[in-house]
Protein backbone atom coordinates (compact mmCIF):
# COMPACT_ATOMS: atom_id res chain seq x y z
CA UNK A 1 0.00 0.00 0.00
CA UNK A 2 1.43 3.31 -1.18
CA UNK A 3 2.05 5.65 1.74
CA UNK A 4 0.76 9.23 0.99
CA UNK A 5 3.06 12.13 0.90
CA UNK A 6 0.99 14.47 2.73
CA UNK A 7 0.49 11.87 5.48
CA UNK A 8 4.30 11.82 5.74
CA UNK A 9 4.61 15.66 5.54
CA UNK A 10 2.05 15.98 8.69
CA UNK A 11 3.17 13.28 10.75
CA UNK A 12 7.00 15.13 10.50
CA UNK A 13 5.46 18.60 10.80
CA UNK A 14 3.38 16.78 13.92
CA UNK A 15 6.00 15.54 15.48
CA UNK A 16 8.72 18.64 15.07
CA UNK A 17 6.07 20.88 16.53
CA UNK A 18 5.60 18.70 19.36
CA UNK A 19 9.25 17.30 20.15
CA UNK A 20 11.19 20.70 19.97
CA UNK A 21 13.72 20.16 22.27
CA UNK A 22 14.92 16.75 21.64
CA UNK A 23 14.84 17.29 17.81
CA UNK A 24 16.90 20.77 18.26
CA UNK A 25 19.31 18.38 20.64
CA UNK A 26 19.65 15.78 17.38
CA UNK A 27 20.63 18.89 15.20
CA UNK A 28 23.59 20.32 17.84
CA UNK A 29 25.03 16.70 18.04
CA UNK A 30 25.12 16.41 14.85
CA UNK A 31 26.08 19.88 14.15
CA UNK A 32 29.07 19.52 16.97
CA UNK A 33 30.61 15.98 15.87
CA UNK A 34 30.53 16.76 12.18
CA UNK A 35 32.16 19.62 13.13
CA UNK A 36 35.38 18.05 15.05
CA UNK A 37 35.22 15.27 12.03
CA UNK A 38 35.26 17.94 9.15
CA UNK A 39 37.69 19.88 10.86
CA UNK A 40 40.16 16.73 11.57
CA UNK A 41 39.64 16.00 7.56
CA UNK A 42 40.63 19.10 6.79
CA UNK A 43 43.61 19.30 8.99
CA UNK A 44 44.99 16.27 7.44
CA UNK A 45 44.50 17.83 4.00
CA UNK A 46 46.33 20.81 5.04
CA UNK A 47 48.85 18.62 6.20
CA UNK A 48 49.37 16.96 3.02
CA UNK A 49 49.26 19.77 0.89
CA UNK A 50 51.95 21.52 3.26
CA UNK A 51 54.18 18.64 3.01
CA UNK A 52 53.76 19.20 -1.48
CA UNK A 53 54.39 22.20 -0.46
CA UNK A 54 57.64 21.74 1.51
CA UNK A 55 59.04 19.02 -0.63
CA UNK A 56 58.70 20.89 -3.89
CA UNK A 57 60.23 23.63 -2.13
CA UNK A 58 63.74 20.81 -2.23
CA UNK A 59 66.67 21.49 -4.35
CA UNK A 60 69.73 19.78 -4.18
CA UNK A 61 73.40 21.37 -5.84
CA UNK A 62 75.63 20.31 -8.49
CA UNK A 63 78.72 21.42 -7.87
CA UNK A 64 81.08 21.79 -10.41
CA UNK A 65 85.07 21.82 -10.09
CA UNK A 66 86.27 25.32 -10.13
CA UNK A 67 88.11 25.09 -13.57
CA UNK A 68 85.28 22.92 -15.26
CA UNK A 69 85.39 23.74 -19.26
CA UNK A 70 82.83 25.90 -20.88
CA UNK A 71 81.85 22.74 -23.03
CA UNK A 72 81.04 20.92 -19.38
CA UNK A 73 78.81 23.67 -18.24
CA UNK A 74 77.15 23.48 -21.52
CA UNK A 75 76.68 19.90 -21.18
CA UNK A 76 75.03 20.22 -17.73
CA UNK A 77 72.99 22.94 -18.73
CA UNK A 78 71.44 20.89 -21.53
CA UNK A 79 70.96 17.88 -19.60
CA UNK A 80 69.02 20.06 -16.81
CA UNK A 81 66.85 21.70 -19.29
CA UNK A 82 65.58 18.20 -20.97
CA UNK A 83 65.18 16.45 -17.90
CA UNK A 84 61.24 16.32 -17.44
CA UNK A 85 62.34 15.62 -13.44
CA UNK A 86 63.73 19.04 -13.13
CA UNK A 87 61.68 22.47 -12.34
CA UNK A 88 64.26 24.82 -13.62
CA UNK A 89 67.49 26.08 -11.67
CA UNK A 90 69.59 29.14 -10.79
CA UNK A 91 73.33 28.98 -11.80
CA UNK A 92 75.72 30.29 -8.56
CA UNK A 93 79.09 31.57 -10.60
CA UNK A 94 82.07 31.65 -8.33
CA UNK A 95 81.84 34.88 -7.72
CA UNK A 96 78.31 34.08 -6.15
CA UNK A 97 79.47 31.77 -4.11
CA UNK A 98 82.39 34.53 -3.04
CA UNK A 99 79.19 36.46 -2.07
CA UNK A 100 77.44 33.83 -0.06
CA UNK A 101 80.80 32.80 1.55
CA UNK A 102 81.26 36.43 2.67
CA UNK A 103 77.50 36.44 3.89
CA UNK A 104 77.89 33.10 5.73
CA UNK A 105 80.93 33.92 7.59
CA UNK A 106 80.58 37.19 8.03
CA UNK A 107 82.10 37.16 11.85
CA UNK A 108 84.63 34.88 10.71
CA UNK A 109 87.00 37.40 9.29
CA UNK A 110 90.31 35.58 8.99
CA UNK A 111 88.32 32.47 7.01
CA UNK A 112 87.59 35.56 4.54
CA UNK A 113 91.10 36.34 4.20
CA UNK A 114 92.26 33.23 3.13
CA UNK A 115 89.37 33.02 0.09
CA UNK A 116 89.53 34.21 -3.30
CA UNK A 117 86.63 33.31 -5.70
CA UNK A 118 88.91 31.66 -8.32
CA UNK A 119 88.59 28.52 -5.58
CA UNK A 120 85.19 28.50 -5.25
CA UNK A 121 83.20 25.98 -7.20
CA UNK A 122 80.21 27.72 -9.18
CA UNK A 123 77.35 25.55 -8.68
CA UNK A 124 73.84 24.71 -10.15
CA UNK A 125 71.38 25.01 -7.78
CA UNK A 126 68.65 22.30 -8.88
CA UNK A 127 64.60 21.91 -8.33
CA UNK A 128 63.23 18.66 -9.16
CA UNK A 129 59.39 18.68 -10.26
CA UNK A 130 59.17 15.53 -7.68
CA UNK A 131 59.24 15.61 -3.85
CA UNK A 132 60.02 12.14 -3.54
CA UNK A 133 63.52 10.85 -2.15
CA UNK A 134 64.00 8.29 -4.34
CA UNK A 135 63.27 9.88 -7.56
CA UNK A 136 65.71 13.39 -6.41
CA UNK A 137 68.46 10.60 -4.84
CA UNK A 138 68.49 9.05 -8.50
CA UNK A 139 68.82 12.26 -10.01
CA UNK A 140 71.68 13.81 -8.13
CA UNK A 141 73.62 10.70 -9.07
CA UNK A 142 72.59 10.85 -12.74
CA UNK A 143 74.74 14.21 -12.63
CA UNK A 144 77.42 13.09 -9.97
CA UNK A 145 78.41 10.97 -13.14
CA UNK A 146 78.95 13.67 -15.52
CA UNK A 147 82.53 15.41 -16.39
CA UNK A 148 83.30 18.49 -14.87
CA UNK A 149 81.54 17.61 -11.73
CA UNK A 150 82.91 17.72 -8.23
CA UNK A 151 80.35 17.14 -6.05
CA UNK A 152 76.21 16.80 -5.64
CA UNK A 153 74.75 17.21 -2.13
CA UNK A 154 71.14 16.37 -1.51
CA UNK A 155 68.92 16.89 1.48
CA UNK A 156 67.73 12.81 1.06
CA UNK A 157 67.88 13.09 4.81
CA UNK A 158 65.69 16.17 5.20
CA UNK A 159 63.36 14.20 2.70
CA UNK A 160 63.30 11.12 3.91
CA UNK A 161 62.17 12.49 7.45
CA UNK A 162 59.65 15.25 6.17
CA UNK A 163 57.89 12.31 4.32
CA UNK A 164 57.80 10.26 7.06
CA UNK A 165 56.76 12.48 9.87
CA UNK A 166 54.00 14.03 7.47
CA UNK A 167 52.74 10.55 7.16
CA UNK A 168 52.85 9.74 10.48
CA UNK A 169 50.73 13.12 11.24
CA UNK A 170 48.59 12.42 8.26
CA UNK A 171 47.72 8.77 9.96
CA UNK A 172 47.58 10.12 13.35
CA UNK A 173 44.78 13.08 12.34
CA UNK A 174 42.97 10.15 10.14
CA UNK A 175 42.70 8.03 13.08
CA UNK A 176 41.68 10.92 15.18
CA UNK A 177 39.41 11.99 12.68
CA UNK A 178 38.00 8.22 12.12
CA UNK A 179 37.40 8.31 15.92
CA UNK A 180 35.98 11.61 16.09
CA UNK A 181 33.29 10.08 13.63
CA UNK A 182 32.58 7.08 15.65
CA UNK A 183 32.01 8.97 18.62
CA UNK A 184 29.87 11.40 16.14
CA UNK A 185 28.01 8.11 15.11
CA UNK A 186 27.24 7.26 18.50
CA UNK A 187 26.26 10.68 20.14
CA UNK A 188 23.88 11.20 17.04
CA UNK A 189 22.37 7.88 16.87
CA UNK A 190 22.05 7.79 21.36
CA UNK A 191 20.12 11.65 20.73
CA UNK A 192 17.91 9.99 17.99
CA UNK A 193 17.14 7.20 20.28
CA UNK A 194 16.55 9.04 23.53
CA UNK A 195 14.07 11.16 21.36
CA UNK A 196 12.36 8.01 19.87
CA UNK A 197 12.10 6.32 23.11
CA UNK A 198 10.26 9.16 24.08
CA UNK A 199 7.67 8.10 21.62
CA UNK A 200 7.98 4.74 22.71
CA UNK A 201 4.66 4.63 23.78
CA UNK A 202 3.01 6.84 20.63
CA UNK A 203 5.09 4.00 18.43
CA UNK A 204 2.61 1.29 20.28
CA UNK A 205 -0.42 2.85 20.20
CA UNK A 206 0.18 3.54 16.16
CA UNK A 207 0.78 -0.37 15.70
CA UNK A 208 -2.11 -1.13 18.09
CA UNK A 209 -4.86 0.84 15.83
CA UNK A 210 -3.03 -1.17 12.67
CA UNK A 211 -0.37 1.38 11.44
CA UNK A 212 2.03 -0.38 9.71
CA UNK A 213 5.98 -0.47 9.78
CA UNK A 214 6.41 1.51 7.07
CA UNK A 215 3.44 4.26 8.25
CA UNK A 216 5.38 4.43 11.86
CA UNK A 217 8.87 4.55 10.58
CA UNK A 218 8.53 7.15 7.22
CA UNK A 219 7.92 10.16 9.40
CA UNK A 220 10.90 9.66 11.49
CA UNK A 221 13.37 8.85 9.12
CA UNK A 222 12.49 11.88 7.69
CA UNK A 223 12.55 14.08 10.64
CA UNK A 224 16.35 12.05 10.66
CA UNK A 225 17.44 13.06 7.83
CA UNK A 226 15.78 16.63 8.22
CA UNK A 227 18.25 16.80 11.02
CA UNK A 228 21.09 14.94 9.61
CA UNK A 229 21.43 17.85 6.78
CA UNK A 230 20.62 20.95 8.99
CA UNK A 231 23.27 19.74 11.63
CA UNK A 232 25.45 19.14 8.54
CA UNK A 233 24.70 22.25 6.85
CA UNK A 234 25.57 23.82 9.86
CA UNK A 235 29.03 22.79 10.10
CA UNK A 236 30.06 24.11 6.85
CA UNK A 237 30.05 27.49 7.97
CA UNK A 238 32.01 26.00 11.10
CA UNK A 239 34.54 24.62 8.68
CA UNK A 240 34.98 27.77 6.52
CA UNK A 241 35.71 29.71 9.75
CA UNK A 242 38.03 27.65 10.81
CA UNK A 243 40.03 27.45 7.45
CA UNK A 244 39.53 31.40 7.36
CA UNK A 245 40.89 31.23 10.99
CA UNK A 246 44.14 29.75 9.73
CA UNK A 247 44.66 31.87 6.88
CA UNK A 248 44.34 34.63 9.51
CA UNK A 249 47.47 33.90 10.82
CA UNK A 250 49.53 34.58 7.55
CA UNK A 251 48.91 38.45 8.55
CA UNK A 252 49.73 37.61 11.72
CA UNK A 253 53.26 35.67 10.45
CA UNK A 254 53.69 33.73 14.24
CA UNK A 255 51.75 30.72 14.09
CA UNK A 256 54.04 29.03 10.95
CA UNK A 257 52.41 25.91 11.25
CA UNK A 258 48.72 26.98 11.11
CA UNK A 259 49.23 29.12 8.12
CA UNK A 260 50.81 26.27 6.53
CA UNK A 261 47.39 23.72 7.10
CA UNK A 262 44.85 26.65 5.14
CA UNK A 263 43.35 24.69 2.34
CA UNK A 264 41.60 25.54 -0.96
CA UNK A 265 37.92 26.43 -0.71
CA UNK A 266 37.15 23.77 -3.07
CA UNK A 267 38.66 21.33 -0.50
CA UNK A 268 36.39 22.72 2.21
CA UNK A 269 33.39 22.38 0.09
CA UNK A 270 34.34 18.98 -0.79
CA UNK A 271 34.57 18.08 2.95
CA UNK A 272 31.17 19.99 3.80
CA UNK A 273 29.65 18.09 1.09
CA UNK A 274 30.95 14.73 2.98
CA UNK A 275 29.96 15.75 6.05
CA UNK A 276 26.27 16.75 5.51
CA UNK A 277 26.06 13.32 3.31
CA UNK A 278 27.01 11.77 6.26
CA UNK A 279 25.14 13.51 8.75
CA UNK A 280 21.96 12.70 6.63
CA UNK A 281 22.59 9.11 6.39
CA UNK A 282 23.41 9.22 10.15
CA UNK A 283 20.06 10.43 10.69
CA UNK A 284 18.36 8.01 8.16
CA UNK A 285 19.57 4.89 9.66
CA UNK A 286 20.16 6.16 13.15
CA UNK A 287 16.49 6.70 13.23
CA UNK A 288 15.37 3.55 11.60
CA UNK A 289 17.09 1.81 13.71
CA UNK A 290 15.95 3.62 16.60
CA UNK A 291 12.16 3.39 15.71
CA UNK A 292 13.11 -0.50 15.10
CA UNK A 293 13.38 -1.18 18.51
CA UNK A 294 9.70 -0.27 19.55
CA UNK A 295 7.66 -1.49 16.50
CA UNK A 296 7.93 -5.38 17.44
CA UNK A 297 4.26 -4.62 19.53
CA UNK B 1 -15.68 -15.00 12.72
CA UNK B 2 -14.10 -15.77 16.26
CA UNK B 3 -12.62 -18.82 17.29
CA UNK B 4 -10.58 -20.29 20.57
CA UNK B 5 -9.83 -23.87 20.03
CA UNK B 6 -7.96 -24.73 23.60
CA UNK B 7 -6.14 -22.21 24.25
CA UNK B 8 -3.75 -21.86 27.04
CA UNK B 9 -1.62 -18.55 27.66
CA UNK B 10 0.97 -18.65 30.19
CA UNK B 11 3.23 -15.58 30.90
CA UNK B 12 7.31 -15.85 31.44
CA UNK B 13 6.63 -19.59 31.64
CA UNK B 14 4.96 -19.60 34.86
CA UNK B 15 1.72 -17.08 35.24
CA UNK B 16 -0.94 -19.40 33.44
CA UNK B 17 -3.31 -16.69 32.22
CA UNK B 18 -5.70 -18.81 30.14
CA UNK B 19 -6.18 -23.04 29.98
CA UNK B 20 -7.36 -24.69 27.65
CA UNK B 21 -10.53 -22.44 26.50
CA UNK B 22 -13.09 -22.88 23.41
CA UNK B 23 -15.38 -21.01 22.72
CA UNK B 24 -16.61 -19.58 19.13
CA UNK B 25 -18.21 -16.09 18.47
CA UNK B 26 -20.39 -15.53 15.64
CA UNK B 27 -20.60 -12.50 13.33
CA UNK B 28 -22.93 -9.49 14.98
CA UNK B 29 -22.87 -10.93 18.34
CA UNK B 30 -22.31 -9.27 21.35
CA UNK B 31 -20.46 -11.14 23.95
CA UNK B 32 -19.80 -10.10 27.39
CA UNK B 33 -16.76 -11.59 29.12
CA UNK B 34 -16.91 -11.26 32.89
CA UNK B 35 -14.53 -13.02 35.85
CA UNK B 36 -12.76 -11.79 38.53
CA UNK B 37 -10.09 -9.59 38.82
CA UNK B 38 -6.96 -11.60 37.34
CA UNK B 39 -9.00 -14.19 35.29
CA UNK B 40 -7.42 -13.89 32.14
CA UNK B 41 -9.81 -11.25 30.41
CA UNK B 42 -7.61 -9.03 29.00
CA UNK B 43 -5.51 -11.45 28.26
CA UNK B 44 -8.45 -13.26 26.33
CA UNK B 45 -8.78 -10.33 23.89
CA UNK B 46 -5.02 -9.11 23.53
CA UNK B 47 -4.55 -13.06 21.76
CA UNK B 48 -7.37 -11.26 19.24
CA UNK B 49 -5.75 -8.68 18.00
CA UNK B 50 -1.95 -10.03 18.73
CA UNK B 51 -0.93 -8.14 21.43
CA UNK B 52 0.21 -11.56 23.14
CA UNK B 53 -0.03 -14.72 21.25
CA UNK B 54 -1.28 -18.33 22.67
CA UNK B 55 1.21 -20.87 23.75
CA UNK B 56 -0.95 -23.64 22.96
CA UNK B 57 -3.95 -23.97 20.94
CA UNK B 58 -5.21 -21.87 18.36
CA UNK B 59 -7.30 -18.74 17.72
CA UNK B 60 -8.94 -17.81 14.63
CA UNK B 61 -10.33 -15.29 13.42
CA UNK B 62 -12.25 -14.74 10.09
CA UNK B 63 -11.06 -18.04 8.50
CA UNK B 64 -7.11 -17.08 9.57
CA UNK B 65 -4.96 -18.53 12.53
CA UNK B 66 -4.08 -15.41 14.12
CA UNK B 67 -1.22 -16.58 16.37
CA UNK B 68 0.21 -17.90 12.56
CA UNK B 69 0.03 -14.53 10.69
CA UNK B 70 3.59 -13.75 9.64
CA UNK B 71 4.16 -9.63 11.46
CA UNK B 72 3.82 -8.11 7.85
CA UNK B 73 0.20 -9.24 8.57
CA UNK B 74 -0.36 -7.94 11.67
CA UNK B 75 -1.81 -4.60 10.96
CA UNK B 76 -4.01 -5.97 8.34
CA UNK B 77 -5.91 -7.97 11.13
CA UNK B 78 -5.87 -5.06 13.62
CA UNK B 79 -7.65 -3.07 11.44
CA UNK B 80 -10.72 -6.30 11.19
CA UNK B 81 -10.39 -6.04 15.07
CA UNK B 82 -10.67 -2.45 16.59
CA UNK B 83 -9.57 -2.23 19.85
CA UNK B 84 -11.10 0.44 22.89
CA UNK B 85 -8.33 -0.21 25.71
CA UNK B 86 -8.90 0.09 28.99
CA UNK B 87 -6.50 2.61 29.60
CA UNK B 88 -7.54 4.07 26.08
CA UNK B 89 -4.32 4.52 24.42
CA UNK B 90 -4.67 7.82 22.98
CA UNK B 91 -1.87 10.33 21.37
CA UNK B 92 -1.15 13.01 24.13
CA UNK B 93 -0.09 15.23 20.87
CA UNK B 94 -2.93 15.12 19.26
CA UNK B 95 -6.53 16.66 19.07
CA UNK B 96 -9.30 14.61 19.43
CA UNK B 97 -9.73 14.86 15.44
CA UNK B 98 -5.99 13.53 14.83
CA UNK B 99 -6.17 10.91 17.08
CA UNK B 100 -9.26 9.37 15.22
CA UNK B 101 -8.08 10.64 11.58
CA UNK B 102 -5.05 8.41 12.56
CA UNK B 103 -6.41 5.34 12.48
CA UNK B 104 -8.14 6.08 8.91
CA UNK B 105 -5.04 7.72 7.43
CA UNK B 106 -2.64 4.88 8.01
CA UNK B 107 -5.40 2.45 6.32
CA UNK B 108 -4.72 4.72 3.08
CA UNK B 109 -7.62 6.59 3.07
CA UNK B 110 -7.56 9.59 1.05
CA UNK B 111 -7.63 12.66 2.75
CA UNK B 112 -10.70 13.61 1.42
CA UNK B 113 -12.18 10.03 2.95
CA UNK B 114 -10.78 11.42 6.48
CA UNK B 115 -12.59 14.90 6.60
CA UNK B 116 -15.87 13.54 6.03
CA UNK B 117 -15.95 10.22 7.80
CA UNK B 118 -13.92 11.43 11.01
CA UNK B 119 -16.36 13.79 11.83
CA UNK B 120 -19.47 11.99 11.21
CA UNK B 121 -17.69 9.94 13.95
CA UNK B 122 -17.84 12.17 16.78
CA UNK B 123 -21.22 13.06 15.62
CA UNK B 124 -22.34 9.58 16.60
CA UNK B 125 -19.82 9.38 20.07
CA UNK B 126 -21.18 13.14 20.74
CA UNK B 127 -17.78 14.77 20.84
CA UNK B 128 -18.50 17.27 17.73
CA UNK B 129 -17.99 20.08 20.14
CA UNK B 130 -14.56 18.62 21.10
CA UNK B 131 -13.20 18.05 17.96
CA UNK B 132 -9.81 20.26 18.33
CA UNK B 133 -9.33 19.36 22.32
CA UNK B 134 -6.49 17.53 23.23
CA UNK B 135 -7.16 14.05 25.37
CA UNK B 136 -5.88 16.00 28.65
CA UNK B 137 -8.41 18.32 28.10
CA UNK B 138 -11.03 15.63 28.57
CA UNK B 139 -13.22 13.77 30.96
CA UNK B 140 -12.62 10.39 31.28
CA UNK B 141 -15.67 9.62 29.76
CA UNK B 142 -15.31 12.03 26.90
CA UNK B 143 -11.66 9.89 26.29
CA UNK B 144 -13.28 6.59 26.40
CA UNK B 145 -15.37 8.04 23.54
CA UNK B 146 -12.06 8.88 21.13
CA UNK B 147 -11.21 6.08 21.70
CA UNK B 148 -14.22 3.91 21.11
CA UNK B 149 -14.67 6.67 17.87
CA UNK B 150 -11.15 5.67 16.70
CA UNK B 151 -11.82 2.01 17.21
CA UNK B 152 -14.80 1.87 15.28
CA UNK B 153 -13.84 4.83 12.36
CA UNK B 154 -12.59 2.17 9.93
CA UNK B 155 -15.81 -0.05 10.44
CA UNK B 156 -13.90 -3.18 11.43
CA UNK B 157 -16.32 -6.18 11.72
CA UNK B 158 -14.40 -6.81 15.17
CA UNK B 159 -14.69 -4.78 18.16
CA UNK B 160 -13.31 -5.26 21.21
CA UNK B 161 -13.82 -3.53 24.31
CA UNK B 162 -11.51 -3.79 27.51
CA UNK B 163 -13.31 -2.69 30.60
CA UNK B 164 -15.18 0.38 28.44
CA UNK B 165 -17.24 1.72 31.52
CA UNK B 166 -14.07 1.15 34.00
CA UNK B 167 -14.25 4.51 35.66
CA UNK B 168 -16.98 6.24 34.75
CA UNK B 169 -20.02 6.75 36.42
CA UNK B 170 -23.51 5.07 36.21
CA UNK B 171 -24.85 7.59 33.29
CA UNK B 172 -21.98 7.60 31.73
CA UNK B 173 -21.69 3.70 31.63
CA UNK B 174 -25.08 3.55 29.87
CA UNK B 175 -24.30 6.35 27.19
CA UNK B 176 -21.06 4.24 26.15
CA UNK B 177 -22.91 1.04 26.53
CA UNK B 178 -26.13 2.45 24.26
CA UNK B 179 -23.24 3.70 21.35
CA UNK B 180 -21.72 0.35 21.82
CA UNK B 181 -24.77 -1.38 20.97
CA UNK B 182 -25.82 1.01 18.38
CA UNK B 183 -22.16 -0.08 16.68
CA UNK B 184 -23.49 -3.66 17.11
CA UNK B 185 -26.93 -3.18 15.43
CA UNK B 186 -24.49 -1.82 12.52
CA UNK B 187 -22.95 -5.26 12.45
CA UNK B 188 -19.97 -5.25 14.06
CA UNK B 189 -19.39 -8.31 16.14
CA UNK B 190 -18.53 -6.80 20.00
CA UNK B 191 -16.65 -8.78 22.71
CA UNK B 192 -16.73 -6.88 25.89
CA UNK B 193 -15.08 -7.51 29.18
CA UNK B 194 -16.78 -6.11 31.95
CA UNK B 195 -16.42 -6.01 35.96
CA UNK B 196 -20.21 -3.88 35.88
CA UNK B 197 -22.32 -6.32 36.85
CA UNK B 198 -25.63 -3.75 36.30
CA UNK B 199 -24.52 -3.45 32.87
CA UNK B 200 -24.51 -7.03 32.17
CA UNK B 201 -27.51 -7.83 33.99
CA UNK B 202 -29.60 -5.25 32.46
CA UNK B 203 -28.16 -5.91 28.90
CA UNK B 204 -29.05 -9.68 29.29
CA UNK B 205 -27.00 -10.88 26.14
CA UNK B 206 -24.67 -13.59 25.52
CA UNK B 207 -21.82 -13.75 28.96
CA UNK B 208 -18.77 -15.76 28.61
CA UNK B 209 -16.67 -16.52 31.99
CA UNK B 210 -13.61 -16.57 33.25
CA UNK B 211 -12.38 -17.87 36.37
CA UNK B 212 -8.51 -18.35 37.02
CA UNK B 213 -7.85 -18.55 33.48
CA UNK B 214 -10.43 -21.66 33.11
CA UNK B 215 -13.92 -20.75 30.71
CA UNK B 216 -16.42 -21.63 33.87
CA UNK B 217 -19.79 -20.42 31.99
CA UNK B 218 -21.32 -19.39 28.57
CA UNK B 219 -24.90 -18.53 29.05
CA UNK B 220 -26.99 -17.25 25.53
CA UNK B 221 -28.59 -14.48 28.13
CA UNK B 222 -26.43 -14.86 30.98
CA UNK B 223 -26.06 -12.60 34.54
CA UNK B 224 -23.08 -11.30 35.98
CA UNK B 225 -23.02 -13.58 38.98
N1 LIG C 1 2.45 -9.15 30.60
C1 LIG C 1 2.23 -9.99 31.64
N2 LIG C 1 3.26 -10.61 32.19
C2 LIG C 1 3.08 -11.48 33.22
N3 LIG C 1 1.90 -11.76 33.74
C3 LIG C 1 0.82 -11.16 33.21
C4 LIG C 1 0.93 -10.25 32.12
N4 LIG C 1 -0.29 -9.80 31.81
C5 LIG C 1 -1.14 -10.43 32.65
N5 LIG C 1 -0.50 -11.24 33.49
C6 LIG C 1 -1.08 -12.09 34.50
O1 LIG C 1 -2.01 -12.94 33.86
C7 LIG C 1 -3.17 -13.10 34.64
C8 LIG C 1 -4.40 -12.66 33.85
O2 LIG C 1 -4.30 -11.27 33.60
P1 LIG C 1 -5.39 -10.44 32.83
O3 LIG C 1 -4.87 -9.08 32.65
O4 LIG C 1 -5.77 -11.19 31.62
O5 LIG C 1 -6.59 -10.45 33.86
P2 LIG C 1 -7.96 -9.64 33.81
O6 LIG C 1 -9.03 -10.65 33.92
O7 LIG C 1 -7.97 -8.72 32.66
O8 LIG C 1 -7.87 -8.81 35.15
P3 LIG C 1 -8.52 -7.35 35.47
O9 LIG C 1 -9.97 -7.57 35.62
O10 LIG C 1 -7.86 -6.96 36.75
O11 LIG C 1 -8.16 -6.47 34.33
C9 LIG C 1 -2.94 -12.27 35.90
O12 LIG C 1 -2.50 -13.14 36.90
C10 LIG C 1 -1.86 -11.29 35.52
O13 LIG C 1 -1.06 -11.00 36.63
MG1 LIG D 1 -7.95 -6.59 32.38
Amino acid sequence: MAISLGYVFRETRGNLRWNVTLFAATIVAVWVSLTLFGSSLLIREGVEQATGRWQGGIEFIVFMNADASEAQHAAIRGALDENPEIDGYDYVDQQGAFNEFITEFADRPELIENVTPEILPPSYRVKPSVGDADVIEALAAQFDARPGVRQVTLPVEVIRTLQQNSQKVSVFVLIIAIVVLLAALMLIANTIRTAIFARRQDIEVMKLVGASNWYVRLPFMVEGTIQGLIGGALAIPMLFLMNNLMAGFVQDDYLELLRSLVVDSAVVWNTSLLVTGIGAAVGVVGSLFAVGRFLDV
Amino acid sequence: MIELDQVTKIYKGEVLALYSVSCKISKGEFVFLVGPSGSGKSTFLKLLNRQETADQGAVWIAGKEVGALPRSSVPKLRRLVGCIFQDFKLLPNRTVYENVAFALEVTGRSRQQVRTQVPSLLELVGLSKKTHSYPHELSGGEQQRVSIARAFVNRPPILLADEPTGNLDGDTSNGIMRLLAEINKRGTTVVMATHDQHIVNAARRRVLRLDRGRLTADDAQGRYA
